[in-house]
């Protein structure tokens, strides 16, 4: 190992998103850059998996060298090779695997397989240095919906998950109800700013229940109802339903302080991070009980490749390595030791 | 000059590594499963960790994912090596080491998708006749053109057609330049040889 910053070569592909960074210790994102395929999964209202894999296939390593060049490192100069091994998609989650892989081996630098969800977990420790272990951490992307404390790299506790659906997934569900189109959540988040947000009466799922959990697939469900009533303008529907998903997010949060153990923060990460209700709600939720509210910038918030160069760069840092012969892990939940929950599935 | 090849399109993962043309040291294994994890200790158990001026990779068709995996590999190692990246349709070696044994026209039939088998004539000289076909198991013994018949599915179609010689063969990357120059190809994108399932996964 040098003596200077470690600089990390980030390698993202679990879902739609290929991307690819370079992060070093001293949090730069020396570059970063990011292929959406949105276009490729769009006419089928959600992210079909041999399309998304072809698309990484062919994506990726023309973007990994833009990075390099936009950056102007050489790979040599690189510490640390950091790809997602899932959870995901796992055609996609092969590709860049296999690829930080390869570039390991040829360059002679240690691999790191990262959790994607790692990622996300510690994204908030890129974007603010002062964040220090232990802090509460609410997940919520398209494919997953959790309460954690995150104790330390790679020590998650497990406190909330969903039953059903995840928050960031609810948001799509209600974007396609009301014919919004694919990716939904921003869509809703708009169309939302025009809407009465208790125009239309809807459930909020277990709210006040004693169980931690999550649950929106009742939620989705009223809102196609009410839209199929004819009965309400689609601005109140996207209006009161973000308003019903953040009344259960904000119940379950507080449920959750109330049993965990001291923490330093409130931490908001993943893709509905980037929902600016979302934001100020839990900003509130926190500042009322004297925590500190810490939420990464929005392009930190969706997929990206910086977060996984970070985890990448914390594991690097206490002398983590994996082998080359690592699997892809089409699941693989932060916290094993937790409780199954019925329904939770792959978003566990 | 040295030269990496590369095959994981089918249950075969192998690996290879080449000077001037000779065979310097090479792996093959029939994995099945577990491309994605076997392939790179592989290159990395070759002199040297594999490295070359030009990497040679199967563009498939074959198993969707192990063509990925093995064109994922062969670019990243050529990023960083500087190497040129060439690639080479499946069949093309299928039928390149079964003329190695048998210099004659032959028919290459390989297990595809859905039930059905990809299917291509390998003329006198070795090269293609016609385009890659992907049929149903009759249909692909009804058209095959000649008497030998290599590949994966080389006893099936040979003992539906009632007549021929199977030579049943998978890829093997050792064996790589025994390839016309002809069917390399630069740029290399994968052949998938038949539409992707737009599926998407099962709704909660
Ligand atoms: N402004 C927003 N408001 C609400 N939801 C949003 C907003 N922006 C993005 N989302 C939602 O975030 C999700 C995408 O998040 P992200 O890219 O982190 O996750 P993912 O790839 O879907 O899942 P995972 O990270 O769990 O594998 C989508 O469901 C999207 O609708």
């Amino acid at each position: 190992m040098t003596n200077g910053p470690a600089l990390v070569l980030g390698i993202e592909s679990s879902c739609d998103e290929t991307a690819a960074a370079l992060v070093t210790s001293e949090r730069r994102i020396l570059a970063q850059k990011i292929a959406s395929q949105d276009d490729v999964h769009a006419p089928y209202g959600g992210v079909v998996p041999e399309f998304a894999a072809r698309a990484h296939a062919e994506r990726l390593a023309p973007l990994i060298e833009a990075v390099l060049d936009e950056a102007e490192i050489e790979i040599r100069d690189v510490d640390a090779v950091a790809a997602t091994a899932g959870p995901g998609l796992i055609g996609g989650v092969m590709v860049g695997l296999v690829t930080g892989k390869a570039l390991a081996t040829a360059s002679g630098k240690p691999l790191i397989a990262i959790n994607h969800l790692e990622g996300h977990a510690l994204s908030p420790r890129l974007a603010d240095p002062t964040l220090q272990f232990p802090y509460a951490l609410l997940l919520v992307s398209g494919g997953h919906c959790q309460i954690l404390r995150v104790e330390g790299v790679g020590r998650y506790q497990r406190l909330a998950t969903t039953i059903d659906d995840a928050l960031g997934e609810a948001f799509d569900k209600t974007a396609k109800i009301l014919g919004l189109g694919y990716p939904g959540g921003p869509a809703v988040e708009r169309l939302a700013q025009q809407g009465d947000p208790r125009g239309v009466p809807l459930p909020r799922p277990l709210v006040g229940k004693r169980e931690p959990h999550f649950s929106f697939a009742g939620l989705k469900s009223a809102v196609l109802r009410a839209h199929e009533s004819g009965n309400y303008a689609p601005a109140d529907l996207a209006a009161s339903f973000q308003q019903a998903a953040i009344d259960c997010v904000l119940d379950r949060m507080q449920r959750s302080l109330e049993t965990m153990d001291e923490v330093t923060a409130l931490v908001v990460a993943g893709g509905v991070a980037a929902n600016t209700r979302v934001r100020t709600e839990l900003e509130q939720c926190a500042a009322s009980r004297g925590l500190r509210f810490v939420a990464p910038p929005l392009k930190l918030c969706t997929d990206n490749a910086a977060m996984i160069a970070w985890a990448g760069i914390e594991r690097f840092a206490k002398g983590e390595a994996s082998p080359l012969d690592v699997p892809a892990r089409p699941r693989w939940p932060l916290d094993p030791g937790a409780e199954p929950v019925r329904g939770a599935g792959a978003k566990a | 000059m040295r030269v990496l090849a590369i095959d994981c399109a089918t249950e075969n993962c192998s690996a290879a590594l080449f000077s001037n043309g000779e065979l310097i040291d090479g792996r093959c294994e029939r994995l099945g499963r577990g491309h994605a994890e076997r392939l790179v200790p592989m290159i990395a158990e070759l002199p040297d960790k594999g490295r070359a001026d030009r990497v040679i990779v199967s563009l498939g068709p074959g198993s969707f994912t192990g063509v990925r995996i093995g064109l994922a590999a062969a670019r990243a190692l050529a990023l960083v090596w500087k190497a040129e990246t060439l690639g080479y349709p499946t069949l093309a070696l299928i039928a390149a080491m079964a003329r190695e044994a048998h210099p004659e026209a032959v028919s290459v039939a390989m297990t595809g998708g859905h039930g059905e088998w990809f299917l291509q004539d390998f003329g006198p000289d070795g090269l293609p006749q016609g385009e890659l076909a992907s049929l149903p198991p009759q249909a692909a013994a009804d058209v095959a053109r000649h008497h030998r018949v290599a590949g994966s599915e080389a006893e099936a179609l040979v003992a539906r057609r009632g007549s021929g010689s199977a030579v049943p063969l998978l890829p093997d990357a050792r064996y790589v330049p025994l390839l016309s120059s002809s069917v390399l190809l630069q740029n290399p994108a994968p052949l998938y040889g038949r539409a992707p399932d737009a599926k998407l996964p099962a709704a909660s």
